[in-house]
């Protein structure tokens, strides 16, 4: 394959694309929320998750992409405000992506109405030494707002191509990759104070920007002014969660998972599958294997499909429809006082509110925060508090059949236990906590496309993530319960499980399998409430002690990847017995008062 | 500064390295013009095209020559 771009610019630059032994590789840089992602889901038609937010990319992610008749290497990085100095960890992953052998040239991607704080970045990308090529992204909305930037004269004084793209409907991408030959690198002051940079950056903007006071964005600005102000955004935030609440826990959680559950897995599948397996007059144990009381099929695959996938459908489409619409860091405003008195600061509201999408993953975006402290009580409340869209499911489904009150204690104990720990993590750990300074993004309409692709990629990793293991707990629980373990374990439980929380022997199965993953010990709750063998009260515990286990294998093993062993272990060792001692004073409390639901 | 007041920054007191760099990064630096939108229940101002939100402790450092409102 032709490894070099043969071009006459490249002649005339010295400074420019040489003999490579490899594919040329393509970093796309600039500010958070600029959209860095559509730009490279456009050039290489892979799709990086695109949000309405800083912080949506926070790892590398790298695709193949056709420029001209090469095929290049592009680069997704987390946005950068600054590349040096006190930058945060997911700034320094991008600044190692500029330092290293793992870039050649740089595309650097702005936001067209913030043209002064780009320039500032330039300055910065610049020291790198990498061939660069300007793209000013969201032009239209610049437009829109009465902005218009030179790109002519700004390709004179910066000596680099500028590009203007409006990346979300693919315009200026074919001029992009066009122009990537020609990167080269920007004429930028040589001094590296960055009180000069911001001086020089503030002129050349003065000189090729023009802003008018029109603007044609009325609407979306009296939305963003609704959303912060506290007479109308309480109301908003109100609004919001019961439609949350609404479409997923009543939509989702009962009239899908009830039409599934018992439509087509209790009338179709279940009886079809019994009927396919009796056919083959299998020995009992190989019937039960597949649809006995822990049957792969009657069992597994009914958790997985039927009670957990609809509403994790449903929460993924209102959660990227809230994401894309730059709502939630709106939120940060709100949260700011009560997060300090937890060690954090407002901006903490973004990788909890990830949390009720997928908790592992919210470890990940952790490195948005500023300081380690924070990362490290950021990461123990998700893990302690924070539901996950799955685990959210179970909850709304067996307590929206309980009723009201009982959801409204479960989270005001969640939510309570989590203030708690997070207060006391505040004075027991070393370090500071970060200043709470946070861009607000604009608010938009969200696109449909960025939401159906968002939403089915989810799905698609839900299934692939979950499925497997729900079968795997599904044979673990038939071998447990043919070898007799699963009576051990019960009676075992037993002083916890009957003694202290005051539940149905079953449920210490469901609280082991509930570690290999917690809204696979929920489904399990799920099944026990729906056949009538747990109490309100029961559920109201049972929940409440399964929500604040931590959330699943795999979280742990992120928090080990992201913070190590020892801290993982610590966290455990704090959240088990915090778990346990909170569900057995609330069962203590609720015999005590006769407290039912 | 009062809500809705308007004006350009002259100074920002460093209290620590970090926050004058982040502020900085964000393009709140000397000479930018800038707009108050909301002081409660955070601080909420418009920096040339960039809105931010800050706590009280960050926005009392950062010291503006008032001007009349937008022409």
């Amino acid at each position: 394959m032709s490894c070099h771009v043969a071009n006459e610019h490249t002649a005339a630059r010295p400074t420019v694309l040489g003999l490579r032994a490899h594919p040329l590789r393509v970093a796309l840089v600039g500010q958070p929320n600029v959209g860095k992602s559509v730009v490279f889901g456009r050039l290489t038609g892979r799709y990086a998750t695109v949000s309405n937010y800083p912080g949506t990319t926070v790892a590398i992610t790298s695709g193949r992409a056709l420029i001209g008749a090469e095929v290049c290497s592009v680069i997704d990085t987390p946005g950068v405000n600054a590349l040096d100095g006190a930058i945060s960890e997911d700034e320094r992953i991008t600044r190692d992506v500029l330092a290293g052998a793992g870039s050649d040239v740089v595309v650097q991607v702005a936001d067209a109405r913030n043209l002064r704080r780009a320039l500032m970045l330039t300055s910065q990308i610049a020291r790198f030494g990498k061939p660069t090529v300007l793209a000013l992204n969201m032009v239209d909305e610049a437009w829109a707002r009465g902005i218009v930037v030179d790109a002519a004269a700004l390709e004179a004084e910066l000596g680099v191509p500028v590009i203007e793209l409006v990346a979300t409907e693919g315009r200026g991408l074919p001029e992009l990759r066009a122009a990537l030959v020609r990167a080269a690198l920007p004429t930028v002051p040589a001094h590296t104070d960055p009180h000069q940079c911001a001086a020089w950056a503030h002129e050349v903007t003065g000189r090729v920007r023009r802003v008018s006071a029109l603007s044609l964005a009325r609407i979306p600005e009296a939305l963003a002014r609704a959303t912060r102000r506290p007479l109308t955004g309480i109301p908003i935030l109100v609004v919001v969660l019961y439609a949350l609440y609404l479409f997923v826990g009543v939509f989702g959680a009962q009239t899908l998972v009830g039409l599934l559950q018992d439509g087509v897995f209790g009338r179709g599948i279940n009886p079809a599958a019994v009927w396919l397996v009796d056919q083959a007059h299998p020995v009992p144990w190989v019937r039960d294997f597949f649809v006995g009381e822990y049957g792969l099929i009657t069992m597994g695959v009914t958790y997985a499909i039927a009670i957990v996938l609809p509403v994790v459908a449903t929460f993924f489409l209102m959660f990227g429809f809230l994401e894309d619409s730059g709502y939630i860091p709106r939120l940060a405003i709100f949260c700011d006082r009560i997060f300090r008195t937890m060690g954090l600061n407002g901006k903490a509201v973004l990788p909890m509110v990830l949390g009720l999408g997928c908790d592992t993953m919210a470890t990940m975006t952790t490195r948005i925060l500023g300081t380690p402290k924070e990362r490290l009580i950021a990461i123990l409340l998700l893990a302690l508090g924070i539901p996950c869209s799955a685990q959210l499911a179970t909850i709304l489904g067996i307590l929206g059949g309980v009723s009201f009150a009982a959801l409204a204690t479960l989270f005001s104990v969640v939510l309570g236990q989590m203030f708690l720990v997070g207060w006391l993590a505040a004075r027991v750990l070393k370090g500071e906590r970060s200043e709470f300074i946070l861009e607000l993004p604009p608010i938009r309409w969200p696109r449909l496309g960025n939401l159906l692709t968002k939403t089915r990629l989810r799905v698609w990793w839900y299934l692939g993530e979950a499925v497997p293991l729900f079968l795997v707990g599904t044979v673990m629980l038939f071998m447990l319960d043919r070898v007799g373990a699963l009576a051990v374990i019960s009676t075992a439980g037993r002083p916890i499980v009957t003694g202290l929380l005051g539940l149905p022997p079953a449920t210490a199965q469901i609280l082991v399998m509930g570690f290999l993953r917690r809204d696979y010990g929920a489904a399990g709750l799920f099944q026990l409430a729906h056949t009538g063998q747990l109490t309100g009260v029961q559920a109201v515990v049972a929940l409440t002690v399964m929500t604040l286990f931590v959330p699943c294998i795999a979280n742990f093993l992120m928090i080990v990847r992201e913070r190590g062993l020892k801290t993982g272990l610590v966290i455990l060792g704090i959240i088990t017995p915090v778990a346990i001692f909170t569900g057995a004073g609330l069962n203590y409390v609720f015999r005590t008062f006769g407290v039912q639901f | 500064m009062a809500e809705g007041a308007h004006g350009v920054i002259v100074k920002i007191h460093a209290y620590d390295e970090g926050r004058a760099e982040r502020l900085l990064s964000l393009g709140v630096t000397p000479g930018a013009s800038v707009t108050v939108l909301q002081t409660f229940p955070g601080i909420v101002f418009l920096c040339d095209q960039t809105e931010l939100a800050v706590e009280r402790g960050v926005a009392n450092a950062i010291l503006v020559q008032p001007q009349e409102t937008r022409p």
